[in-house]
């Protein structure tokens, strides 16, 4: 007998949307993709992070990290649970 | 794979159109065949390594990860050209996986959060955040129903950055093949208009001459031309020791120049340029022999029949290089009394008449319009084609012309327009505010900042400007201000833009400027920046290179960049090392140049006619103005003509 090709499940979340009403937040948030605003805030948010010499500073880090563990020892992961706390901090307000 | 979205929640969708178009049209689609889950991976694999033990981490592009592999292998050898389908190119040349519209909202469909990272999973399009995505991997069976994670599922591509991911590895992945995918929707989107780049000045020339590079071989004369060196010359003295013994050891064409009135901005790019490894070689190889051409100047001026004889004949005889040559022999002959290079300064003089005087003067101004003299006057006399980028023309742009790329980006619509121009020296800005975000304290802030490759952010961070900083700054992508928009050829209107520069070819000598002084038209006021600048005794540009700037404007690829960029000689050659720096002292209007000078690894300052040894730290300290470096390793090519003259 062949198997019956399994899919992954359907998320049952879907079920609790229906009664959950979308809070402010997600509406917003909604509404600031949907609008292409939010792609913009981003790009802006990224220029500003670059010409301000955040990114280099995140790149230095990461370099640093990865020579002290070793190239091969790092992964994506790692690098981003390091550089979190000082990136978060470093921004003011 | 049902995807039919549910019309309550047409903004949250889990699921992508992505599935449909990458892989149906895959014949190796695994839906309707059984799945073999051999362990003859090996016999597929055209990709080489074995794989590595260790699957702690996904590894690079050469050890991809074992799950990559074997969705290789069961997907056929390039699982991803059709990717280009299922990717969008946002405005500034930003790659995402396309969203129907309507649907622009993007959820993990176990935890319907958003952010930070959410990726599609390769085989059934599920979206997942990172704490999901493994257990997607896990959870999805294969049609063997065995409960190990199939590879399918284990891959998946961040919806964001367009970047492969394996869930079970929890790390990035690459692949040469999506990353051509990637770069080649980039390029398509960035020039919709006929050819992807604009064609570079004489590529063919270029490429003709890189393959007609040759082995480096030591010369050593034969017996006709040891001969010949006998006759036609006399040794100078092995040892040039007129002053005694302390004077043998100082090296060769060490010689102090006369101040003739000041005439210090001369004297010291002169003293840099008679010390410039190629330039120097090629006048005391008697490349352009003063003789020959006052020879040939006096035929053409007695040729000249017209009325303006007289300015003909001095046009002809005036020729920088000539005063050049005749300056390099002086220099280097061993005699080390002041020089006064007063015929020099004359033909300068009459050259670029409107500087000529007595009054201070600009080195950079000097500098380049030296470099323009002798371009012109070995122009005429050679009715070379005038491509300066090539460094055919003449030696001065033999040896300091390189060629900057100017890339101008709509913000609208991505589309960019890329231009070529040739260029003797780089200008750079003194950032004036430098530090960023002052929280971030760096450990590193107390070693020296020479030659640690991440010191120079330590340096940033407090205070201290740098000569990589400038030129990180010189490469960085610069938004052109509203009073500055740029026509667009696919947009069809002037908008606001994006301008990077890069460097597409590296002469053989950097000369880097410094702008420390600063001419305001509107406050009919210049003033001078004395703000300090840490430069390195070794520079490595490789960095700031059109193929560098390029591979990082696609973001984390690994596809090799080709096409105008694979210059390889570029890439071995961007090694330079310091050899001159001019500096300033004083104010704008009442100010010293001097130049201090590297000579087998020695330091010495030529201050006019004073030259005296010096340690590495006072030129660390000093005050560039005008920086060389030269490139470390030279090739040569074959010879296009069977005497050398």
């Amino acid at each position: 007998m062949r198997s019956s090709v399994k899919r992954p499940p359907t998320p049952d979340a879907e079920e609790e949307e229906q009664d959950r009403e979308p809070t402010l937040q997600e509406i917003i948030n909604i509404k600031l993709i949907e609008s292409g605003e939010k792609e913009r805030l981003k790009e802006l948010l990224r220029e500003r992070l670059v010409e301000c010499g955040w990114k280099d500073e995140m790149k230095a880090l990461c370099r640093a990290f990865a020579r002290k563990r070793g190239r091969n020892n790092v992964t994506v992961d790692d690098l981003v649970h390091v550089i979190t706390p000082k990136g978060r901090g470093s921004i003011h307000s | 794979m049902s995807s039919s979205p549910k019309s309550s929640h047409k903004n949250h969708r889990s699921h992508f159109p992505l599935q449909k178009s990458l892989f149906q049209q895959n014949a190796a689609f695994p839906h309707s065949s059984p799945v073999h889950t051999t362990s003859n991976k090996t016999a597929n694999s055209s990709y080489g390594k074995p794989i590595s033990a260790s699957n702690n981490f996904a590894g690079d592009f050469n050890h991809p990860c074992p799950h990559l592999l074997e969705l290789r292998s069961k997907l056929g050898p390039n699982p991803f050209r059709n990717l280009q389908d299922c990717l969008e190119v946002r405005p500034l040349g930003r790659v995402s996986v396309r969203r129907e519209l309507g649907q622009e909202v993007v959820q993990c469909g176990a935890c319907k959060a958003s952010s930070p990272r959410l990726f599609a999973c390769v085989a059934c399009a599920a979206v997942s955040c990172q704490l999901h995505a493994t257990s997607h991997a896990a959870q999805a069976d294969d049609n063997t129903g065995c409960s190990s994670p199939s590879s399918f599922h284990a891959i998946a591509v961040d919806v964001d950055r367009v970047e492969l991911f394996c869930c079970v590895c929890k790390d990035q992945v690459y692949d040469s093949g999506f990353d051509a995918a990637v770069v080649l929707a980039q390029t398509a989107a960035s020039s919709a208009i006929g050819s992807i780049h604009c064609p570079p000045p004489p590529v063919p020339a270029e490429n003709l001459r890189k393959r007609r590079r040759v082995e480096y071989k030591p010369w050593t004369p034969d017996p006709n031309e040891r001969a010949l060196i006998v006759e036609k010359s006399s040794p100078l003295p092995s040892r040039p020791s007129q002053l005694g013994e302390a004077d043998a050891e100082l090296p060769w064409g060490l010689r102090g120049l006369n101040n003739l009135g000041n005439t210090c901005f001369m004297n010291s790019v002169l003293q840099a340029l008679l010390h410039t490894p190629p330039l120097r070689n090629y006048f005391l190889s008697d490349k352009h022999n003063r003789y020959f051409c006052q020879q040939r100047n006096n035929v053409i001026s007695t040729r000249s029949h017209d009325s303006n004889n007289h300015s003909n004949k001095n046009a002809a005889r005036l020729c920088l290089a000539c005063d050049l040559d005749a300056m390099f022999s002086a220099v280097f002959s061993g005699d080390r009394t002041p020089y006064s290079p007063a015929k020099f300064l004359y033909s300068w003089w009459q050259h670029a008449s409107n500087l000529a005087s007595y009054e201070q003067q600009d080195a950079h101004e000097f500098f380049i319009s030296m470099l323009d003299g002798i371009h012109e006057k070995l122009q005429k006399d050679k009715r070379k084609p005038q491509i300066q980028s090539s460094g055919d023309c003449c030696i001065a742009h033999r040896v300091f012309s390189g060629i900057l790329r100017s890339d101008v980006m709509c913000t609208a619509c991505g589309f960019t327009s890329t231009t070529y121009d040739p260029c003797i020296d780089i200008s750079l800005d003194l950032e004036t505010n430098v530090g960023g975000p002052a929280k971030l304290t760096s450990a590193k802030s107390n070693h020296s900042c020479n030659g640690v490759p991440d010191s120079k952010n330590a340096c940033q961070s407090t205070g201290v400007s740098t000569l990589m900083g400038c030129l990180d700054r010189f490469t960085r992508p610069e938004r052109l201000g509203s009073d500055q928009k740029f026509y667009c050829q696919q947009c069809q209107v002037r908008q606001e833009s994006l301008k990077q520069m890069s460097i597409r070819k590296l002469p053989l000598v950097s000369c880097f400027h410094i702008k420390r002084f600063e001419h305001s038209h509107i406050k009919k006021m210049s003033k001078k920046v004395d703000r300090f600048l840490q430069f390195p005794f070794s520079l490595d540009m490789s960095p700031y290179l059109s193929s560098s700037i390029l591979r990082s404007r696609f973001g984390n690829r690994i596809f090799p960049f080709d096409g105008d960029e694979s210059d390889s000689p570029n890439e071995l050659s961007s090694e330079f090392e310091l050899f001159a720096v001019i500096t300033h002292s004083g104010k704008l209007d009442a100010g010293h140049y001097v130049t201090y000078l590297r000579l087998s690894n020695q330091w010495y300052k030529c201050d006019d006619a004073w030259i005296t040894q010096v340690n590495d730290n006072i030129v660390r300290a000093a005050q560039g103005y005008m920086i060389f470096y030269v490139q470390k390793m030279l090739y040569y090519k074959a010879s296009e003509r069977q005497v050398a003259l």
